[in-house]
């Protein structure tokens, strides 16, 4: 299944797995992207620098004797001004070192011998880093260099801002990329929700095959091992329905002749002795076929028994009805009083298991509930589920066996001779096949025993 | 009145046969589905009950086979088999009363008393419960000593609605169809009263218990 909180989702794994990537090459790209618009901002940035030395250069002049001056006005044009928090130097040269004007120990960059004359180096000057560019001339009539330095802030500047400019654009296309991703992932997994959704979706003992329509290949050969597993446990259900038409064949077909004998023995011994030990055989048969059922019925209520054409839709109040005509007969002969107490509800369930229930805690309420008692079936909607109650005013069930009633077999303390213990087991089966919950509360009455069973949700 | 059984097992057989001649019926058995047709055709039958699991020809087929040929025998189904299908089944196939193995001899007695009645019923248009007849026909009510019960038009209607699912659980809400074609409003309240009213009349013909929370049942005195 697909779920996005699931650490193991496929829809994780997929994101973590471009995410590494992604970051790597956000990294690559911003490099690159550095090393690529550096040189061009440095050399405009040298180029304005030689243009300030060649602004030097302009005002120099030969004085009458030969030797050369530097003319500057008090403020130098722009390609002299110095920014705020910038530096600019200068220095005029002759080739024997004798300087003209500007700072002396300003060192010049080496000759590179290029074509225009300009030669550049970084150095560091007055404790700072400076970007030096040295002009060799002769325009002026004699050999002369001409060296500016300035201090890199503004071309730093710069290369930063677009730094920036470019992490920002590249991790936007970044996020881009990821979110067309994301989306791409959520698309190509739509088969598998769809696939999940259809598992989903089925009638929980739904056995019937998946599917293949619309499947990817990479995901049809789990649906075909589903279709394969679920074609094996049909198989197998079947069989296990086979078997146990079979063996309550084989089990009530003798027992109803034993039982028939017997009444017919009875009735034709009146008034003999061997009337009391036909009494305790027909106990006997009676306690064995009763137990026949309730096992057969136990087995019947598997889950993995039902097929999804089992279950159609059940109002609770006419089944408690036809529950009631078919346990009245039982009810008055232990002197209790039946009835129901119904409100409207449907729930979808297998009919003739509900009844089992049904009949199953009824018998349950006649043993412990003493003649002139009442047992009330109800049922309803509460808190949008729908419920069944079998309400009695009998003896009750103490509060430490209220667990222990459950269990197969369990005979509670004050058990009379014609259960088997498996009536409530029944009923717990039966819950579960239902996706219902049994409890065990207190009856309405104050005495007695209340067992409920809530439905899941309509739905 | 006669009873053909088709069963195979003997043990079965022989006590079915001997506790419905102890009802006093006269019994036929026979093992398997081929003899059936046989008996049918030299001898009248008032019930058939058949096993469902018989050797050769299945109970199904066999029923299938005589509501085909257009007869017309009550057929009581007696089977090991419970699921509801082969239930639905058998009732479709035309059986009219289905009982799962083990039973207990009276109770298969009460069933074919009442398949036979309903049988019999059907054929004079008249429904017996207990002492009470009730005769469908001339729509009136003759007690143990065959007096007519003056029964208002609702009392009867209640009546005849109650016998004819007599033994069974009846629901006011049906009740209170039954009687609605002459008063648009009839509430729960009334049809109590006008229950208590026929239970008097009633006498100890037949009874009509109330049942909590659901409705009614008509009883043999």
């Amino acid at each position: 299944m697909a779920n996005r909180k699931h650490p193991a989702s496929v829809h994780s794994r997929l994101l973590s797995y471009l995410l590494a990537p992604l970051l790597l090459l956000l990294v690559a790209g911003v490099a690159v992207d550095h090393h690529v618009i550096v040189s061009p901002i440095h050399s405009a940035f040298d180029h304005s620098l030689s243009r300030a030395a060649l602004a030097i250069v302009a005002r120099i002049h030969p004085t009458p004797d030969g030797q050369a001056q530097v003319a500057l006005p008090q403020h130098p044009p722009p390609p002299l001004r110095a920014m705020a928090g910038e530096h600019f130097f200068y220095r005029v040269s002759l080739p024997d070192g004798q300087t003209i004007a500007g700072v002396p120990d300003l060192p010049l960059a080496p000759d590179s011998q290029s074509a225009d004359g300009f030669s550049y180096t970084n150095i560091h000057y007055r404790g700072e880093p400076v970007r030096l560019a040295s002009y060799r001339t002769n325009e002026t009539g004699s050999p002369i260099t001409v060296t500016v330095a300035e201090t890199p802030l503004r071309r730093d500047r710069a290369v930063h801002r677009l730094d920036v400019a470019f992490l920002i654009n590249d991790t936007i296309q970044m996020a881009a990329v990821l979110v067309i991703a994301l989306i791409g992932i959520r698309i190509a997994l739509r088969p598998l929700q769809r696939l999940s959704r259809q598992i989903a979706g089925r009638p929980p003992l739904a056995l019937s095959q998946l599917s293949v329509e619309q499947v990817p290949s990479e995901v049809l050969p789990v649906v075909e091992s589903l279709n394969t597993l679920l074609g094996r446990v049909r198989d197998s259900v079947l069989s296990q329905q086979h078997f146990l038409a079979n063996a309550a064949h084989q089990l009530r077909t003798p027992l109803t002749g034993l039982k028939a004998q017997l009444e017919v023995l009875n009735r034709d011994t009146a008034g003999t002795p061997l009337q009391e030990r036909i009494g305790l055989l027909q106990g006997g048969v009676d306690r064995l076929a009763h137990t026949a059922n309730q096992l057969l019925t136990l087995a019947r209520a598997e889950p993995s028994v039902h097929r999804a054409s089992h279950f159609t839709s059940i109002e609770l109040p006419r089944l408690i009805g036809e529950v009631i005509d078919s346990s009245l007969d039982r009810a008055l002969a232990h002197g209790i009083d039946l009835g129901a107490d119904s409100q409207a509800a449907q729930v979808t369930g297998v009919y003739w298991l509900l009844h089992e229930l049904l009949i199953n805690l009824i018998d349950n309420a006649i043993r412990h509930t003493p003649a002139g008692g009442n047992i009330t079936l109800r049922c309803g909607i509460e808190d949008g589920r729908a419920f069944l109650e079998v309400d009695d005013n009998g003896s009750g069930i103490p509060l430490a066996e209220r667990a222990k009633v459950r269990e197969r077999f369990y005979r509670g303390a004050g058990s009379t001779g014609d259960g088997c213990g498996l009536g409530l087991a029944i009923v717990d089966e039966v819950a579960r096949v239902h996706r219902a919950q049994l409890s065990i509360h207190d009856g309405r009455s104050g005495q007695g025993t209340r067992m409920r069973i809530d439905f899941p949700d309509a739905g | 009145m006669r009873i053909l059984l088709i069963e195979d097992d003997s043990l079965v057989s022989d006590a079915i046969t001997r506790g419905l001649v102890g009802s006093g019926y006269v019994v036929d058995a026979v093992p398997d589905a081929e003899s059936v047709a046989a008996r049918l055709a030299d001898t009248h039958y008032d019930l058939a009950i058949v096993d469902l699991g018989l050797p050769g020809e299945d109970g199904l087929s066999l029923v299938r086979r005589l509501r085909r040929s257009g007869s017309s025998l009550p057929l009581l189904i007696v089977t090991a088999r419970d699921g509801l299908d082969d239930r639905i089944n058998a009732l479709d196939l035309g059986a009219d009363d289905y009982l799962v193995k083990p039973f207990a001899l009276p109770e298969l007695a009460a069933r074919c008393r009442a398949l036979i009645r309903r049988a019999t019923a059907a054929a004079a248009n008249e429904i017996v419960v207990g002492g009470l007849r009730i005769d469908l026909a001339g729509r009136r009510a003759l007690n143990v000593a065959g007096e007519v019960l003056e029964l208002t038009r609702r009392e009867w209607s209640i009546l005849e609605c109650l016998a004819h699912h007599s033994g069974r659980v009846v629901s006011k809400d049906r009740l209170t169809q039954a009687i609605t074609g002459w008063s648009e409003d009839i509430s729960g309240n009334a049809i109590e009263v006008h229950v208590s009213r026929l239970r008097s009349k009633l006498g100890g013909s037949a009874t009509v218990r109330g049942i909590r929370g659901l409705g009614y049942r008509l009883e043999d005195g």
